[in-house]
């Protein structure tokens, strides 16, 4: 079974479990661009919790927006993170009203977008959207991290969404097609918001969400160093107290990042501010390619295991 | 017919806004210390529809229904069912009290909706108290007409923070009394609205939701979305739109632009109807038909109501508070002294919640 096929049962799951949910996007009748909604869809007593919006994001997520005001849980799938550059509009009004209803009004919506690189589709594909979400006010960004862990955060990610309001999942591709290796995990070791540490290590920290936690994960294997590896997985809002104990716990820090690069930055500027006395090295970020790019090519939004593995070392010496 | 037009305000800040917002039958004297404005309201005619006295002008939109004509007598054999006409009166009133007031000061970004308060008012008196109505960023006379004080009112539009609440700059909203806040892009509210139909269709029913939005939305993309996903889901969602026949700037020579939300809408396969909005009856009948429908499950709805803005001082019959003034005075049922009460009520309010904001009182201004 792959990451997909398991992240399928799970959707089904969580209708349900809840029959307040209800699923918005293209094509989910028919299981989805991606298969998500293929157990709800195969299911006789879920199927009418499928709603097709062949709708702009934007009012796609208005819409959603104004079912959870009405007391429904949407969980919105949408094909490609693009549709949450389009969004915006809608995603940002979602996100605000709470605060302008004075939080007497909540918006358990969830949105749920596949990333990066992956399927070789090139374009604008890969193009990193963390740091345009994360600066809307009042929204909860998650991104999976390992294969194993995808269904934890899917399970994680609604329950945020149902007690904190407009929740994104990001969900790498390069995990998507992934065959499980035994049994996946069905929680997080802690909540979703927490920077979980999926490596000990006395030497060196890197800090790694998505895609780049395997690529972490194989670069300190690579050096043979006792360096740890932070999933640091809720990038809104940062659990900026567990970051910055992980980063004084070793001094030397390396942030591996996609092709956006505001998550990494606010990092660096965060160690800067409150980590500079425990600091033995310069921070060091390490990041994919920007800009849109070509099917061949799609792996240059991503850092190398070898660049990593460098970084690594290289602050591990300094 | 005659009418003075004359306005002794002498405020200075937004003057013209003032001058033009005076009606030919409004004037607002000002009283140094009875910081209270009313209205001089000129001879209307008494007496039974007579058809030979009805004004037609380039102002009286085409294709419209009415049933108060331009005198202020009601067509036989209308229904009001259950409207209490005068309470309706004075809500409009208290809205067009608070519009001249507000115009007033001088806001940033602030536009006049004097003459728009009809399709306001009665989407406020229409919906039920478990309703939500979504109005668009200038109807604050749905907070007025639902029961939000004005004073409340006039905090939350100065951006004054409430008690254990957030300040939220130049947005009414209400929980209790069911007015949800406007958004920032505009016409989002829409498909907003069309979200919480669509959960109350799945619900128990029975309920409706309102939305409340100009004719410049209806271009948009985010409207006909709104309203595909409406008629595709049967929701029972009323779109309210104020339609102005001459856009700003056109004169009224420009005649009827001819363009019919109503027909697109019908188009799109939505129940609609296009109502004069100098006619708050037939405004209200409508709207009550309209509400009902979705109610009972007989799906979404679209009610065009074509409005004047006083600021381009029209004739006094496109005034919906003036023509329902002409019809009540023929009832037997309008004085003086109700004007001057009804206006008053609201202006005290607002007056002393504009005192509490750091606004000097009109009569200091």
């Amino acid at each position: 079974m792959n990451v997909l096929q398991h992240l399928s049962g799970l959707v089904a799951d969580l209708l349900r479990e809840d029959d307040r949910r209800i699923v918005l996007g293209e094509d989910v009748i028919d299981g989805g661009m991606l298969g998500l909604t293929r157990g709800v869809a195969s299911d006789e007593a879920l199927r009418s919790r499928l709603v097709a919006t062949p709708l702009t994001p934007s009012v796609i997520f208005a819409h959603a927006a104004g079912l959870a005001l009405g007391g429904r849980r949407p969980l919105v799938i949408l094909a490609s993170t693009t549709a949450l550059f389009e969004g915006l509009a809608g995603l940002r009004e979602a996100c605000m009203l709470g605060w302008r209803t004075e939080q007497a009004r909540s918006v358990p919506m969830l949105i749920i977008a596949p990333c990066g690189p992956g399927f070789s589709l090139g374009g604008d594909a890969s193009d990193g959207i963390e740091g345009v979400l994360c600066r809307l006010p009042g929204i909860r960004v998650l991104m999976a991290g390992r294969a194993q862990d995808a269904g934890a955060w899917l399970n994680a990610a609604a329950l945020q969404a149902d007690t904190e309001g407009p929740t994104v999942l990001l969900l790498p591709r390069s995990l998507l097609l992934r065959e499980l290796s035994g049994p996946p995990n069905a929680t997080l070791a802690g909540s979703a918001t927490e920077a979980q540490l999926v490596r000990q290590g006395t030497t060196a920290t890197v800090f790694a969400w998505g895609e780049t936690v395997e690529i972490a994960l194989a670069a300190v294997a690579r050096t043979g160093t006792d360096t740890a590896v932070v999933d640091v997985g809720c990038l809104a809002p940062l659990d900026k107290e567990a970051l910055v104990s992980h980063a004084c716990a070793t001094g030397k820090i390396v942030i591996a990042h996609g092709s956006d690069q505001a998550v990494a930055a606010e990092l660096a500027a965060l160690f800067a501010d409150q980590a500079i006395l425990h600091l033995d090295a310069p921070v060091t970020r390490i990041g994919g390619a920007t800009g849109p790019t070509t099917p061949g090519g799609e792996a240059a939004a991503l850092p190398s295991v070898d660049r990593l593995a460098e970084a690594i070392v290289s602050v591990t010496e300094y | 017919m005659v009418m003075a037009a004359s306005s002794d305000a002498t405020v200075s800040t937004g003057q013209s806004l003032v001058h033009m917002c005076s009606t030919a039958t409004v004037r607002l004297p000002v009283f140094a210390g009875l910081a209270c404005v009313y209205w001089r309201l000129t001879v209307a005619p008494r007496g039974r529809y007579n058809p030979a006295a009805v004004q037609v002008s380039p102002w009286d939109p085409e294709s419209v229904a009415t049933v108060l004509d331009a005198q202020g007598s009601l067509a036989e054999g209308t229904d009001v069912g259950s409207l209490d006409v005068r309470a309706y009166y004075k809500r409009l009133v208290a809205a067009r009290v608070l519009d001249l007031r507000l115009s007033r000061l001088g806001l940033p970004m602030w536009a006049s909706c004097g003459g728009e308060e009809a399709p306001v008012v009665a989407t406020a008196l229409v919906a039920q108290p478990n309703e939500w109505i979504y109005p668009g960023v200038r109807d604050n006379a749905v907070a007025l007409a639902r029961g939000v004080e004005p004073g409340t009112l006039v905090d939350q539009l100065l951006g004054r923070a409430q008690p254990g609440g957030v300040a939220l700059p130049r947005r009414v909203s209400s929980h209790e009394l069911r007015v949800a806040t406007t958004t920032d892009a505009l016409g989002l509210h829409l498909p907003i609205a069309a979200g919480q139909a669509h959960a109350a269709s799945m619900g128990a029913g029975g309920e409706a939701v309102f939305a409340l939005f100009g004719e410049g939305l209806t271009t948009t993309g985010v409207f006909h979305e709104t309203v595909a996903l409406a008629v595709r889901g049967n929701l029972p969602l009323v779109l309210v739109c104020r339609s102005q026949v001459w856009p700003d700037q056109a004169p009224p020579e420009a005649g009827v632009f001819g363009d019919s939300v109503q027909e697109r809408a019908t188009v799109c396969g939505l129940w609609s109807r296009r109502v004069d909005g100098a006619d708050p009856i037939v405004v209200w009948n409508t709207l009550s038909t309209a509400a009902t429908r979705a109610r009972e499950g007989s799906g979404p709805s679209l009610v065009e109501v074509i409005v004047t803005p006083q600021v381009h001082n029209p004739p006094p019959h496109r005034d919906p508070i003036e023509r329902l003034r002409r019809h009540l005075d023929a009832q037997g049922q309008w004085t003086p002294t109700f004007q001057d009460v009804v206006e008053a009520e609201t202006h005290q309010a607002v007056e002393d919640a504009l005192v509490a904001n750091g606004w000097a009182t009109e009569g200091e201004a």
